[in-house]
């Protein structure tokens, strides 16, 4: 079975770039964010669903680099600058969370693979149909569809979200996202019931998908792992082609470790054998994955 | 001079080039920096970010005679000063390796170290075979931590008579020199390495990942699938420059230095303790180009040192 993967368009650089910004948010759920922007050294090519490794530089503890998906990208003068939304877990992101503007980190991107906009999986719709995409988020998910949702529309194609979190604070974007998309085409939930509906952002999810059954959609998806499991199961039970972008424990980001394996179904006698996230994702259609 | 550029073209005295170049087994090695296994990939995998022709040498991913799919996740645990990795050797098998990847790699100004392991000693010689077939490899490198399924799992490392018997079939069967990885999880490393080096080792390189275990507190589970994993990186360096230290007063066949190597200090480190040359493993995983950034040390070293060449400091470390 053939991956999404999309041939690269550029080989990745490792560079040391500068912080231009660096916010800390803390979530009435006690979760807290960082919203990172750095300057790099040159620009790069980058499509939407790929992602950085990242480390404040100069610093020997901890070893690894961080992956993180862009979440926007601006050229400014010929200056790029890129930027990233981090949750503050361990000891990588804490790091992180204490640099200021001026501030180097090691960054090595842009990598992995991006999503299809060939809309290919559901030509067998009427074509006088046009295709809607419907992007579904959890929590720190949200930043690796925000280019997405810019190219999608670059495309004139219809781009709804649905966007759910812990409580208000942990809709990443929220306010971005709604400059781009319109509070229309936004649909949020919070457990908490702090904003939008309250419960599992994949209940107004299914809501949609039940009344708008035969519609041309593909659902892009990026957040928790249960709640890509619980949108893999929407898209199969309606039939609506689905990409889901997956987050896994990556020691290099570039396909030397092995550590990050997902399994995705192959004609052998187990069925399924181990790809990996960094460079056969992050992105993977619903129906591939081994779940 | 038995040193040759690659190219074989003469090179300068006391050029980066004379002072980096070695022999081990017979093989002319531009310089003694090579990436370890399972941190490289097949070598291409990097080629992307550092200049391979750079490498003294490259040991792939591990190779078996069949393909292996690998541990179920999680693989990795990030523990402090290293790693914790339990993949299951997942692989392209050896025959794979030789029609997929060894054209291209080969193109390279730099040794190519296939590493083999097997399950059994047959596993073993089949992998052997396959590579044997493969033209620009330059040597072997034994992986012997893994289970003897047919000795009760104990892994060939831990047994001087199981460590030496894998070596003697091995050597049999290849027509190219071989290197024998040591495990540190061993009661006495000096022992084994005798045995090895008895049953027809070319070299010995050292040393594997040490077994750990990591415990998520809040679930009370491992962290990583396996359980347990192989612990690397710079927490791991003491033990090797200790490993490499004993082996050395314990065997003549040249010693090749693994274990959280990072630096050229840290590479220094293992030369005087005895080791010929080098393998840098995690710290490509976090600096793809910390192996390069060795290779310019040690020149500048040599400079400094006022060293025609870097063997000049194999194990020369001072007691008392």
């Amino acid at each position: 079975m053939s991956a999404t993967a999309t041939p690269k368009q550029s080989q990745p650089i490792d560079a040391v770039a500068v912080i231009v910004r660096n916010e800390l948010v803390t979530s009435a759920s006690t979760r807290r964010y960082g919203y990172l922007r750095l300057r790099l050294p040159q620009p790069i090519a980058i499509q939407p669903g790929q992602f950085a490794m990242l480390k404040a530089h100069g610093i020997y503890e901890p070893l690894l680099r961080r992956a993180m998906a862009f979440y926007r990208c601006e050229l400014i003068n010929g200056q790029q600058e890129v930027e990233f939304i981090y949750q503050i877990l361990g000891r990588g992101t804490q790091s992180l969370a204490k640099l200021e503007p001026g501030d180097k980190v090691e960054f090595l991107g842009a990598l992995g693979n991006t999503y299809d906009l060939a809309f290919t999986r559901t030509t067998t719709m009427p074509e006088v149909l046009l295709p809607e995409a419907l992007l579904v988020a959890g929590g720190v998910g949200s930043p690796a569809l925000y280019l997405l949702a810019e190219e999608l529309l670059r495309r004139g194609i219809a781009t709804r979200l649905f966007l759910g979190g812990a409580s208000q604070g942990d809709l990443c974007g929220l306010e971005d996202f709604t400059a781009l998309l319109t509070p229309e085409r936004i649909t949020c939930a919070t457990i908490d019931g702090s904003h939008g509906e309250t419960g599992f952002v994949t209940a107004p999810l299914e809501a949609y998908l039940q009344t708008h059954a035969g519609q041309p959609l593909m659902i892009y998806s990026c957040g928790p792992d249960a709640m890509l499991h619980a949108v893999a199961k929407l898209a199969a039970r309606y039939q609506v082609a689905a990409q889901l972008s997956l987050e896994a424990p990556m020691a290099c980001g570039f396909g030397i470790c092995v550590g990050c394996a997902v399994p995705v179904k192959a004609d052998c006698a187990e069925g399924f054998v181990y790809k990996k996230v960094c460079t056969d994702g992050p992105v993977f259609w619903q129906e591939e994955l081994h779940w | 001079m038995t040193d040759a550029a690659p190219n074989n073209q003469p090179i300068a005295a006391h050029s980066p080039a004379a002072q980096l170049a070695i022999e081990i087994a017979g093989v002319q090695f531009n310089n003694p920096v090579w990436t370890a296994s399972g941190t490289c990939g097949y070598g291409l995998d990097m080629a992307g970010l550092i200049d391979l022709n750079r490498l003294g040498g490259i040991c792939t991913k591990g190779l078996s005679a069949k393909p292996m799919r690998g541990n179920a996740p999680w693989r990795i645990v990030e523990t402090h000063g290293g790693m914790l990795n339990a993949i299951g050797l997942q692989n392209i098998g050896a025959r794979a390796f030789v029609s997929e990847k060894l054209p291209e790699l080969r193109n390279y100004d730099t040794r190519i170290i296939p590493n083999v392991f097997g399950y059994t000693i047959e596993e073993y010689i089949e992998a052997i075979k396959l590579l044997e077939d493969g033209p620009g490899i330059h040597a072997y490198e034994l992986n012997i931590s893994c289970p003897n399924v047919k000795a009760g799992g104990e892994s060939f490392a831990n047994d001087p008579r199981q460590a030496a018997a894998v070596t003697e079939a091995v050597k049999k069967a290849a027509t190219r020199p071989v290197i024998v990885k040591m495990s540190p999880n061993v009661t006495d490393i000096a022992a084994i390495a005798r045995a090895v080096e008895a049953a027809g080792a070319d070299a010995l390189s050292l040393i594997n990942t040490a077994v750990g275990m990591s415990i998520d507190i809040h679930t009370r589970r491992p962290r990583l699938a396996n359980v347990t994993g192989g612990l690397s990186g710079p927490a791991i360096k003491p033990i090797a420059v200790r490993c490499v230290f004993q082996a050395a007063r314990a065997v003549r066949i040249p010693l090749i230095g693994i274990g959280g190597i990072a630096t050229t200090e840290d590479a220094l480190e293992f030369i005087i303790a005895g080791a010929s040359a080098v393998q840098v493993g995690t710290a490509n995983f976090y600096d793809p180009t910390a192996a390069m950034k060795i290779v310019d040390g040690l020149a500048d070293y040599c400079t400094r040192h006022n060293l025609e060449n870097i063997r000049a400091l194999v194990g020369t470390v001072v007691l008392n």
